[in-house]
């Protein structure tokens, strides 16, 4: 082998004092620390782009980084904490705004502070969910949405509004999550599209139920992986799920996502870390060090990109493939919608029952 | 002294320390990685649950069980059953030809080729071999034509659950068939060469004298079947579509992306019972049917 590989050029450029000037967010008096980190994150894209960004990161500072991927939706995670809690070795989980509620109310996360991460400064507040004392309590990386879509090559004509999907031509082509699934989006774009909300959901069951009763779903999906091998596939046509989701799929298909249709809204959340509490301190100081290089703007908006995600950091440049999906801020009252995930999170118990009692047979006979 | 005679003769023969020495490890195993779980899970299923909350809260209800008596319910129980008692059946049908081939024939390389195939099944990933026949028999897939052939539409809910059921032979045929092999082994060829002997042809001798003697084994391979189909998670998950739902698939929804602890265990708790009571009643049943010779 002549030459020198990457991780030797990184080796030699720490050694010698280089390298802290190339990678961001890493102060050199913390680096060589050795920890070694467990960190949760998504399949498919999530963890190709996270891999690469920590490869180098891991040359440089001397951390180490194993991955545990989720297992379904990003909500089974603290299904799996509880029962270990606190022996659990997870530094830092990937999730999404309910995710971190739920894990902010059985007190796992530890609070983050601009002083000890200083790439959190450039964050909107907005974006951070925080506890009853206000203190920050997530690392938000990714400012997402979810929104109905098709496939423009499957699908014969334009649709304007999700009532269409009741029409014939759907039969056995709508790919929709279960309502666990993104905290019940579904059921409550479905209500909102026959004038309910959160508290209101009722009129989405009504339409679900017809749309159940007709044979238009041909597909439940539980996670990202599910949803994008039954569209790849063609299996299914039509469906409501995260932007994430959607853009893999449109790295290989035409896809129209309708984040702006007049009588529905496009559903927006931050996506992003939750440093877990540990008893060692110099675990939490490595996985803070760990998120806050995730948060700089060049290392954010090489995680946002093949992800078709929003940076939340404003330095970062977004994908400008996205950019038809997304809004300006003029759009965002008409087209866009930030649901009450609190609320929704003590719903979804009841919600997953009555689908089960009340959705799945009539899909199951139709 | 004609009594305690008798007495002496009914006394079952007592265990020696060694013996219960010998027992010893494998009763506490069993206990630790069985009984125990089990019944931590019989306990959290009588806790309420707190909605918005994670796992189970403090107090004792009987509500986990009694939202399960829902008819929708008693169809994911009946569905689940069901499938399992089919393709079980099915599986009993494909393995036992295979079975007997490779215990009985002569030719060595039909034998291990038979014995290959089987052990090459087991090794192979299940979830490769799912995902092959999620692509070949998929709605999109070359033979998702043979879903219009029989009048079920490939994206209907009775072409998944095909798709389910041949998930699950994939699971099961070649555990049934290794099962198998091994009790037609055990059955002396010499009483099958006596009957024809005596002028039997080969249909009634399998009939009359291998079928019944293998008794014992079908009903282990059918039952081995029946408990791997309907604990079995992965191939509903990948094959059902979200449509076809087995009781595992609830119960995993409950633990895992709801974080009700206590509904999943009523779940798992029912389903335990259930499947007990048919393994229970099936072995009656057969051991009523069987010869007296080829009782176990």
């Amino acid at each position: 082998m002549n030459g020198l590989s990457r991780r030797d050029l990184l080796k030699i450029s720490a050694a010698t004092g280089l390298g802290s000037m190339g990678l961001p967010g890493v102060d050199p008096a913390l680096a060589q620390q050795g920890e070694q980190l467990l960190v949760v994150m998504w399949g498919a894209a999530w963890i190709e782009v996270s891999r690469k960004i920590v490869d180098a990161y891991v040359a440089k500072t001397g951390d180490k980084v194993a991955w545990e991927l989720h297992a379904g939706g990003a909500m089974a995670i603290v299904a799996k904490v509880k029962p270990a809690w606190p022996r659990v070795n997870y530094n830092l989980i990937s999730g999404w705004d309910p995710v971190f509620r739920a894990m902010i109310k059985e007190d796992w996360i530890e609070p983050v502070t601009l002083d000890e991460m200083p790439a959190l400064k450039d964050i909107p507040p907005v974006f951070f969910q925080k506890n009853d004392k206000g203190q920050l309590m997530s690392v938000p990386l990714s400012t997402a949405g979810a929104f109905w879509g098709y496939r423009t090559d499957l699908v014969d004509k334009p649709i304007e509004s999700i009532e269409q999907l009741l029409e014939p031509r759907f039969k056995g082509k709508l790919c929709v999550p279960f309502p666990v699934n993104l905290t019940g989006l579904l059921m409550l774009t479905l209500a909102m599209q026959r004038g309910g909300n959160e508290r209101n959901i009722e009129p989405g069951w009504q339409f679900l139920k017809e749309l159940a009763e007709r044979g238009q779903i041909g597909r439940v999906i539980n996670n990202n992986s599910e949803f994008i091998n039954a569209m790849s596939s063609g299996e299914t046509s039509v469906a409501f799920f995260n932007i994430g989701a959607w853009t893999q799929v449109r790295k290989q298909f035409p896809v129209k996502i309708m984040s702006k249709i007049k009588d529905n809204k496009g559903f927006l959340f931050n996506e992003g870390f939750a440093v877990i509490k540990q008893s060692d301190p110099k675990k939490v100081a490595a996985a803070k060090r760990l998120a806050n290089h995730f948060a700089t703007p060049e290392i954010n908006e090489q995680y946002n990109w093949p992800l078709g995600e929003g940076p939340t950091n404003p330095k970062s440049k977004a994908n400008p493939d996205i950019a038809d999906v997304f809004y300006k801020p003029d759009e965002l009252a008409q087209y866009a919608y930030i649901a009450d995930f609190e609320f929704m999170a003590s719903q979804v118990d009841s919600w997953a029952k009555r689908w089960e009692q009340e959705i799945a047979p009539l899909i199951r006979r139709s | 002294m004609i009594v305690s005679g008798l007495e002496a003769t009914v006394q079952q023969p007592r265990l020696s320390a060694f013996q219960w020495a010998l027992l010893a490890p494998g009763a506490v195993l069993l206990v630790v990685l069985l009984v125990a779980p089990i019944a931590l899970m019989a306990v959290v299923s009588f806790r309420p649950f707190i909605a918005g909350r994670v796992g189970s809260g403090a107090g004792w209800t009987v509500r986990n069980y009694t939202e399960l008596i829902e008819p929708a319910y008693a169809f994911y129980f009946y569905d689940t059953l069901r499938i399992g008692f089919i393709v079980s059946a099915i599986a009993l049908l494909l393995a036992t030809p295979l079975a007997w081939q490779a215990a009985r024939t002569k030719r060595r390389a039909m034998r291990v080729s038979i014995l290959g195939l089987l052990i090459g099944l087991l090794f192979m990933s299940l979830v490769a071999r799912l995902y092959a026949i999620q692509m070949t028999w998929g709605s999109n897939g070359p033979l998702a034509f043979f879903g219009t052939l029989i009048g079920i539409p490939a994206r209907s809910a009775g072409y998944a659950a095909i798709q389910v059921a041949i998930g699950l032979l994939h699971f099961v045929v070649p555990m049934a068939a290794i099962i198998l092999i091994g009790t037609f082994q055990n059955i002396n060829p010499k009483l099958e060469e006596a009957a024809a002997s005596l002028g039997a042809p080969r249909w009634r001798v399998a009939l009359t004298i291998t079928l019944p003697l293998a008794v014992p084994g079908l009903l282990s391979a059918f039952m081995i079947s029946f408990a791997m189909c309907i604990s079995n998670f992965v191939v509903p998950l990948i094959l059902g579509r979200g449509i076809v739902l087995f009781t595992t698939n609830l119960m995993y929804v409950r633990f895992s992306d709801v974080a009700n602890f206590p509904s999943g265990a009523a779940i798992g708790i029912i389903m335990f019972a259930l499947a007990g009571f048919v393994v229970y009643a099936l072995a009656g049943f057969v051991r009523w049917l069987a010869p007296a010779e080829a009782r176990p």
